[in-house]
Order: C-alpha cells, then sequence, then structure tokens
C-alpha cells in the first residue's frame, strides 16, 4: 500500500508554502521567486563572477545550522542575512551551454543568487495567478525534486487557487503535473475553501460547515470572500488595497517624520511584527500612551556586523498602523472605506439564505490578521453595524428580529490557515478518492480538472 | 531549405490558394443553420469539392478538403522514429489544448494525419486569405523544425546528464 | 540544479533548528513528517516526557529486503551512527516504522546533523557494504591468470520500489550492480532510451570520465542474475519483458577507501531519482518550448486579422474622420 504522505502546495503572490499532509506547518515557506540566469551578453563577467563566489562554499548545505536558507520567512522581499554571493550552493552550471534551463534557484537562494550580475530575479506568480508558466514549471520541479525530495510519481498533491482561477490556468497546471511531472494523482483546491477548513480547529467552531466568510490578507492585498458550502460566491467577492505592506510602509513613513536613526523597510517590517496590535479605541489609547510612558518600545536595530547598534523608539505605530484596516483615511486618501463595512457590503451582495452562516463565520487569515485584537474589534464593529440595520429595519416594519449572530473566528494556524485546511483536508483517508490520477488525465485530458468533487463535510 | 521541400510548399500554397474561395452558405438541411459544411457528414454532394492529396513522401503529406464554405486542411508531420513520433504527439497536443488562440485549429486532427486545420467563410472574412496561407506555409515549415530541434536538445541533453552522472565517480 | 544531493534538505534543516532552539533554551515541540525518494518516511518528534530527546523514526520500501541481506544488519548501522554522540539506535521500534533512533539535541553535532540527514542512503548501503568485504575476501583468493574470474554465490537482492529492484553482485575482480527499470508512462520510456543509450555511450565518448564504471543496458537480466529470475519466476509479472537492466560495473578504483566506497553508494543510490529527475526536467523544458512557439504561431496568425485600424481607415475615407482623432503617441480618441 502506497503510505506516502500527500503534498501540500501553496503558492502565493509572495511567499509559496510546502509541506507534507499532516504536519501541523509548512515544511518550507520561502518567497516565490525564481532566479534563473541571465540571457543578455553578460556571460563572461557573469560565470566569473559566480565561480569566484561559489568556491567556498564546499559540500552543500553541510554548514549545518549556519545554513540560512533554513529560516522559514515571512517577507516576500527581504531575507535576513544577505551575505552575498558567498553562501550561494554551486549548481556548476554557470557557462555551460545547453543546460540554461537548470541553471537557476528558487526561494531564499534565488533571493541571493539576483545580487549577483548573472542571475535575474522574477515572481512568476502576480495577484495570486500564475503568470509566467516556464518560471513557475521550474519553481515546483526545484520544489519537489530539491526542498520536499519527493518523487511525484509516488505522490498526490494538494495545490491551491485563487478564487475566479480561470479554468484554462486549471489545466495549465494538470498538464505541467501530469505530464513532466507524473504525479500520482492532483487535487486543485481554493484557498478560501482551505481556509475554512483550517477553522476547524477553533474551539468556536462546532459544525465544521463550509459556508463562511473569509479574510484573507497577505502582503499585496486583501479579498473577503464568501463561500456557501464550499463555492465560493464570486459575484460578491471584494477586493481590499491595504494589506501587510501598506502597513509596514505606514510605519515606515511614521519613521521618517520622526527622524529615527533607522528607517529601512526591513525594520519597519520588524517592528510590525513584534510590536503592532489592535486597540478599541483610538482616542483612548492616544490618552493611555501618554499617560503611561512604559506603553512605548524601544526596538535595536543590528548592524549586519553586529558591532553597531541603532535604537529606534516605537510609539504610537504600534496601534495605529493596523488602524489602518478601520480607518484607512489615516494612511491613504483615495481609499477609505473600512474593512467592516466591505465585509459587510459583501455579506449584504450574497443570496439572502446564506448571509446568516456568513455573518455566523467570518475566517481570518493570512499574515496581516495576525495583530493582537484584530479579530474582537472586527466582531464589534460588524456587530454594531449589523444592529444599526437591524434596529433601523425593526423601526420601519414594526416586526421583532431574531437577530443575527456576528462571530469572528481567530485560531492559532491563522497565519498559514491556506496550506494548514490543506493539510487537514489531504491527510483524511477519502482525499485520494477525491484526486484526478494520472490514469484519469491520460483517458479524458486536461478539461478533467475544471471540476472538483468537494470535499463531504465530515 | 531541402530541394525537395520547396516545390512540396509552392504546391501546397497554390492549391490552398485556390481551394481558399469561400462563401457564405446557409444550411440546406437546417432551418436557420450554418455550419461547415466539409465537417457535416451527408453532406449533399454539390456541396463538397475534390479533395486534394499533396505528398512528399509517405510521410510528409497535407489533405485539403474543400467545400462550399470550409475548407479542412490536414497535415501529416514527418515522424521518422519514436522520438519524433512522440514529440510530434506531444507538440500537437500541446497546441490543441490552446486551441482557442489558434481560432483556426481543429481540437482533434481527422483520422492518419497529426493536426488539422478547419477554415471556414466566417475566418475568411475576418482575416485576409494570403496570411492564412502563409501561416498554414510557415506553421509547415517551423513544425518540421521545431521537431527536429527537441529532438537535438533530448540527445544533447541525455548525454551531458549521464556525462555528468559518471563523471561524479571519477575520482 | 543538476545533481540531486544524497542529503535530505528538510531533515537537515527540521534536526538543525530543533538542535538551536535546545540549544537556545526554547526546545521545539515537534511531530513532523518528512519524505524521501523510493517510498522513504521520517518521521521526527518529541519523546514522550523529555522535551531534549528527539525521536528520529525511518520507514523505507528497501528495508525489508535490506535487512535480509545478512545478519548484521543492526550492528553495521550502530557502529555507523553512534559514532556520532547524541545518536542512539533504539531497541523498540515505533509502530509503523523500520528503525527508530533516539537524538539526544543537548550532545548532537552539527556533524550528526549532516549525518543523519544522510539516513537513508545508511540504510540501502548495507549491501552494498557486505559486497565490498566479500569483493576483499574473494580478491585475496589466488586465481590462475588464463581462469575467468570467479563468480561468487553472493547476490543481494534490494526491492526499493513497489515493481523495480537492484542487485549488487560481488566477484573477484568487481562489483556489479544491476537496476531493473520500467516506465510507465509512453513518454519516458521512449525518453529514458535514449537517456540509458547515452550513459552506455558516455564512457566511451568522454576521455575524461574514463575512469567511471562501465555501464550496460540490456533487456534480458544479465548473466549475472540469471540464476535469480530462474528460481524467483512466479515474481517476474506480465510487465517483466518492458523492464530493462542497466549494470554498473564498479571496479576495485571506485571502492578502494571507504570514503570512496560511500560516496559511490550515495550516487548509486540516487541512479534512478536522478535519471528520473532529468526526464521530467527534459519534459519541463520542452514544454517552455512549446509555450514560446504557440507564441510565434499566434503571432503569425494574428497578422492574418483585418486590423480594427484599416477597417477604420476604410471608413475615415467616407467622411466620418471627425469620429476618430490619434494623439501624438497613436492612442485613438473615441468621442
Amino acid at each position: 500500500m502506497n503510505l506516502n504522505p500527500a503534498v501540500v502546495m501553496d503558492n502565493g503572490t509572495g511567499l509559496t508554502k510546502l509541506g507534507f499532509a499532516g504536519n501541523d506547518s509548512p515544511s518550507w515557506i520561502f518567497p516565490t521567486a525564481i532566479a534563473t540566469a541571465s540571457p543578455s551578453g553578460n556571460k563572461k563577467t557573469g560565470s566569473s563572477a559566480t565561480s569566484s563566489s561559489v568556491s567556498g562554499s564546499g559540500t552543500n548545505g553541510s554548514n549545518g545550522s549556519s545554513n540560512p536558507y533554513f529560516g522559514n520567512s515571512t517577507s516576500a522581499t527581504n531575507f535576513g542575512g544577505l551575505t552575498g554571493g558567498k553562501m550561494l550552493l554551486s549548481n556548476n552550471l554557470a557557462g555551460k551551454r545547453g543546460t540554461e534551463d537548470l541553471d537557476f534557484y528558487i526561494g531564499n537562494e534565488a533571493l541571493v543568487a539576483a545580487q549577483s550580475p548573472s542571475y535575474s530575479l522574477s515572481y512568476p506568480i502576480r495577484h495570486g495567478q500564475v503568470e509566467n508558466w516556464d518560471h513557475m514549471e521550474r519553481f515546483w520541479e526545484n520544489s519537489i525534486f530539491k526542498y520536499l525530495r519527493t518523487e511525484p510519481e509516488d505522490h498526490y498533491f494538494l495545490l491551491t487557487e485563487p478564487p475566479l482561477n480561470p479554468p484554462e490556468n486549471r489545466e495549465q497546471v494538470a498538464e505541467i503535473f501530469f505530464e513532466s511531472f507524473n504525479c500520482a494523482g492532483l487535487y486543485i483546491a481554493v484557498q478560501a475553501v482551505l481556509a475554512l477548513a483550517a477553522s476547524w480547529t477553533s474551539s468556536k467552531v462546532i459544525d465544521r460547515s463550509l459556508t463562511g466568510t473569509v479574510i484573507d490578507s497577505g502582503d499585496g492585498v486583501t479579498h473577503v470572500i464568501p463561500v456557501a458550502e464550499g463555492y465560493v460566491i464570486g459575484s460578491a467577492i471584494k477586493n481590499i488595497p491595504i494589506a501587510g505592506r501598506d502597513i509596514t510602509e505606514f510605519i515606515q513613513s511614521l519613521l521618517r517624520e520622526r527622524g529615527e536613526a533607522d528607517t529601512s523597510l526591513r525594520t519597519a517590517e520588524r517592528i510590525k511584527q513584534e510590536y503592532c496590535y489592535v486597540c478599541p479605541d483610538i482616542v483612548k489609547e492616544f490618552n493611555k500612551f501618554d499617560r503611561q510612558p512604559e506603553k512605548f518600545a524601544q526596538f535595536i536595530v543590528e548592524s549586519q556586523e553586529k558591532t553597531k547598534q541603532k535604537v529606534v523608539d516605537v510609539g504610537y505605530e504600534r496601534f495605529l498602523a493596523p488602524e489602518i484596516f478601520f480607518n484607512p483615511e489615516i494612511a491613504s486618501s483615495d481609499y477609505l472605506t473600512p474593512l467592516p463595512t466591505v465585509v459587510d457590503q459583501t455579506i449584504q451582495a450574497c443570496p439572502i439564505d446564506v448571509r446568516k452562516g456568513l455573518y455566523n463565520n467570518i475566517v481570518l487569515s493570512g499574515g496581516s490578521t495576525m495583530f493582537k485584537d484584530f479579530s474582537r474589534r472586527l466582531q464589534r464593529d460588524m456587530k454594531s453595524i449589523v444592529n444599526a440595520r437591524i434596529s433601523q429595519n425593526e423601526k420601519m416594519t414594526g416586526v421583532k428580529s431574531s437577530g443575527v449572530d456576528v462571530q469572528v473566528i481567530s485560531h492559532r494556524k491563522q497565519r498559514n490557515a491556506v496550506w494548514f485546511g490543506g493539510s487537514l483536508l489531504a491527510q483524511t483517508a477519502e482525499f485520494r478518492g477525491y484526486c484526478h490520477t494520472k490514469r484519469d488525465y491520460e483517458e479524458i485530458g486536461p478539461e478533467i480538472v475544471r471540476n472538483f468533487s468537494l470535499f463531504n463535510v465530515m | 531549405m531541402s530541394q525537395s521541400l520547396r516545390p512540396y510548399l509552392t504546391a501546397v500554397r497554390y492549391s490552398l490558394e485556390a481551394a481558399l474561395t469561400l462563401s457564405n452558405f446557409s444550411s440546406q438541411e437546417v432551418e436557420r443553420h450554418n455550419r461547415p459544411e466539409v465537417e457535416v457528414p451527408n453532406t449533399s454532394a454539390e456541396l463538397l469539392l475534390q479533395p486534394m492529396q499533396i505528398a512528399r513522401n509517405e510521410n510528409d503529406q497535407v489533405l485539403i478538403e474543400p467545400s462550399v464554405n470550409s475548407v479542412r486542411v490536414s497535415i501529416k508531420v514527418k515522424q521518422a522514429d519514436e522520438i519524433e513520433q512522440i514529440l510530434v504527439h506531444k507538440f500537437t497536443r500541446f497546441l490543441e489544448q490552446r486551441a482557442e488562440a489558434f481560432y483556426i485549429l481543429r481540437r482533434v486532427p481527422i483520422k492518419g494525419y497529426s493536426i488539422s486545420f478547419l477554415i471556414t467563410n466566417y475566418h475568411t472574412e475576418t482575416m485576409k486569405t494570403n496570411k492564412l496561407v502563409d501561416f498554414i506555409i510557415e506553421f509547415m515549415e517551423e513544425v518540421d523544425k521545431e521537431i527536429s530541434e527537441m529532438k537535438l536538445f533530448l540527445n544533447a541533453r541525455a548525454r551531458f546528464v549521464a556525462e555528468a552522472y559518471l563523471g561524479e565517480f571519477v575520482y | 540544479m543538476l545533481h540531486l544531493d544524497p542529503h535530505n534538505l528538510l531533515l537537515q534543516k527540521t534536526l538543525a533548528e530543533a538542535r538551536e532552539a535546545q540549544l537556545a533554551g526554547r526546545p521545539l515541540t515537534l511531530d513532523r513528517i518528512v519524505s524521501d525518494f523510493d517510498y522513504t518516511t521520517f518521521h521526527v518528534s518529541n519523546a514522550p516526557e523529555d522535551k531534549s530527546m528527539l525521536w528520529v523514526s525511518i520507514r523505507s520500501k528497501a528495508y525489508q529486503t535490506v535487512a535480509s541481506c545478512g545478519s548484521t544488519y543492526q550492528s553495521y548501522l550502530k557502529d555507523k551512527l553512534e559514532a556520532y554522540p547524541g545518536i542512539q539506535l533504539s531497541s523498540q521500534t515505533e509502530a509503523a516504522y523500520d528503525i527508530s533512533l533516539i537524538v539526544d539535541l543537548n550532545k548532537l553535532t552539527q556533524e550528526g546533523v549532516v549525518y543523519l540527514s544522510l539516513l537513508k542512503v545508511l540504510v540501502v548501503s548495507y549491501p552494498f557494504h557486505l559486497a565490498f568485504e566479500e569483493f576483499d575476501r574473494l580478491s585475496k583468493i589466488p586465481v590462475p591468470v588464463d581462469e575467468p574470474p570467479v563468480l561468487s554465490d553472493v547476490l543481494f537482492n534490494i526491492k526499493h520500489r513497489d515493481n523495480e529492484q537492484f542487485f549488487v553482485k560481488p566477484s573477484n575482480d568487481r562489483v556489479t550492480v544491476i537496476f531493473e527499470t520500467i516506465f510507465e508512462d509512453e513518454t519516458d520510456k521512449i525518453f529514458g532510451k535514449v537517456f540509458l543509450q547515452e550513459f552506455v555511450d558516455a564512457r566511451k565518448r568522454n576521455r575524461n570520465i574514463q575512469s567511471s564504471p562501465q555501464v550496460l543496458v540490456s533487456h534480458e537480466p544479465p548473466l549475472e542474475v540469471q540464476n535469480f529470475f530462474n528460481t524467483h519466476r512466479q515474481q517476474a509479472g506480465s510487465d517483466s519483458d518492458q523492464k530493462k537492466y542497466i549494470t554498473f560495473v564498479l571496479f576495485p578504483r571506485h571502492f578502494q577507501t571507504s570514503e570512496l566506497q560511500f560516496s559511490t553508494i550515495c550516487h548509486l543510490a540516487l541512479f534512478r531519482n536522478y535519471f528520473h529527475y532529468h526526464i521530467k526536467c527534459s519534459k519541463a523544458y520542452m514544454h517552455s518550448r512549446m509555450r514560446y512557439r504557440v507564441n510565434t504561431f499566434v503571432k503569425v496568425l494574428n497578422r492574418a486579422k483585418l486590423d480594427d485600424e484599416d477597417e477604420e481607415d476604410a471608413e475615415n475615407k467616407n467622411g466620418e474622420q471627425e469620429h476618430t482623432r490619434k494623439t501624438i503617441s497613436g492612442r485613438k480618441m473615441v468621442y
């Protein structure tokens, strides 16, 4: 019997999460980036540069724990400890003709390799959808063989796709996975549905339904996606142009205004991850800060050589930065709708018979929803919007409403909720039955992946 | 370009130009239908013209089936050995998978041929006929070239890979 | 990436992280599955009562047949692994796994982490190790010069995949390793043929690799293993006629020292994976080529399209000039 664990891959715009079904967190998290050998004429300088830079690497990766590629990333563009090409694992391919397609790096290695002139960096996924299939195919190739060390013929794969992904893209994925990699079986799941499944770990969830509203906030964009019984209600999806990067940039601008010692994007990002939280009331919070100076924090930036230290004060941005979800006007002048209003509008745009379920189960997913008390604030604001509508309605019709229960669910697996949901579903005994196998593909063709049966709710 | 290829392509070009005289034609059998007559079984004999087969050799053939409002062009791509066979199969399947972008490509080739095109009067009305012919001729030239390049690549890669592997044993 | 690394990068990362966290005083809670080629799965988890101890278990398809190659397997593994501080072969094995190790994170060294990431190779290295020993024994028996080489009756047979196996056969002047391969996919079958042929020819063509092992490919089981197939005829299923046999002939220079032995084993253990990996890479490259072709063909075809501009030019002649105007960059302004 084939006991091999299924492979779960979540390729996002910024970060890729790879791992095996049954694990509680992804094995690898790195940028969805690929550094390919530049076709341009700098071959000569390039190859000499790489050959000199790789000479010190010795046996691949045998440096044990000091290998910087091991850390899981939280950012798609930054990578801690960029020590130049020194750590680049050599693939001994520079300058060999006819093998250019093997000469590339992905993930963190790509960020390092891109510092040398002979490689150029690109991000094959834009806005959640694959833009460059050549690069994506090679990205997968390296993910499977180098990072996960699996023979795709022996494993089932669960991939994710954004909502409203055109079926042609699915077919292309199937073409790559079945024809290039001969994978044993394939399931492509919508990210929002997986995020819902991941919320089943929360104690608040009792009925394990696939109905709910998913707020997925990553680096680039925030989506509000209603899902009814496992199907995405595509017409009601709303996007908000505020996400992780905007928060980081907002913090950076505050630091600059104050003239802090270090105002790099990296510092801003670290401050965001370590100090920010959501407050219940912004005015009260300002007062609190003024009365209790200990609320102000200090963040110490170490220079790369760890010799000099810079001290950056962290002040109001601790609660102001995440506040731009709820009061966008403090950061931008062209987008002004607060997140709770957008969620409410989204649910109101859905068929009336599912709205209760959608209010009842608002699920958070993605790194930018990780702020402390984010769910509590969202729930409170949503409740007040809904209650205002109900009371207005009651006044106008004179009929007593049974009320709508708003519940925002926050859980421990929120950061990689999509991946975790995939891992949960792919380890069930039924998973293989839902996959399309290589044999199905050969019999019917790529159009087979246009339909996947939904996971039955347990 | 080899000596025999030029006249072969010229013959295909002239035959295609002659065949691509299409006009709008409503179905004789079903009211308000307009269908490519060459694809419809049991079409009245007067709507179909004489099919033409142009062959360079038994591996390189073109079949042109004209009718009053549509022409079906089927190409048999040279397949000398099983590698070329599998490459041609892969390549044509890849193209057919993207037939949407090709307007005139048929998703399934007719029996005995590698790839088929169906040009209807709608296409000749929205596209320039001589450029369509150019496309088919260029396609025929490029496919052969592509297949042999892929075969060369495969051999070169296999050689490189084998040498790299065995090179690891040289101590 | 050209070569597959014998190290399991993910296992290495997991252990290195666990070790660092332990040394920093914040032990990780681990319960992880890590996979490797050829139906190999690792399970890394905390010992039930003590977080500084890790259980590392491995399950591998090849284990059953490898263990039956000789009686000293356990002690062989013990010797190899326990040479590194903090690694201990457990007497009880975790359910559903073949071998369990207990790793003491406080004592584990960086070298130990790297060595553990080679665990899969180590598991299958046993028959090779026995074969090299047998070779030593045979080569010391003096042979008359014009006699054929002494063939030992020792033959190790390892089933590393569902329908593929490999053999290791020592004799007095060489060690022969024979892989059985089968392809399920039509394309792979043809590509595989091309690749295998090049493996056979590479040594003849390239002078630099003359000292590498000789490679032979045959449809019939080679002489060395024919006896095995005659006695195990029932095993040869219906697909046996599609199988091919690849023989690597290792000469003494490939296993003179224990370092050379280990490196040879690493490469041989990855042969099938390397081979299949490159078939897949070629297919991926061909996809890129075909995508490029599709784009050029579509461009040619689009040239045939009657441009909107042409139509509008025609309209303009009819005196509707004021409806379209162009900006300096060629864009149209439509009112």
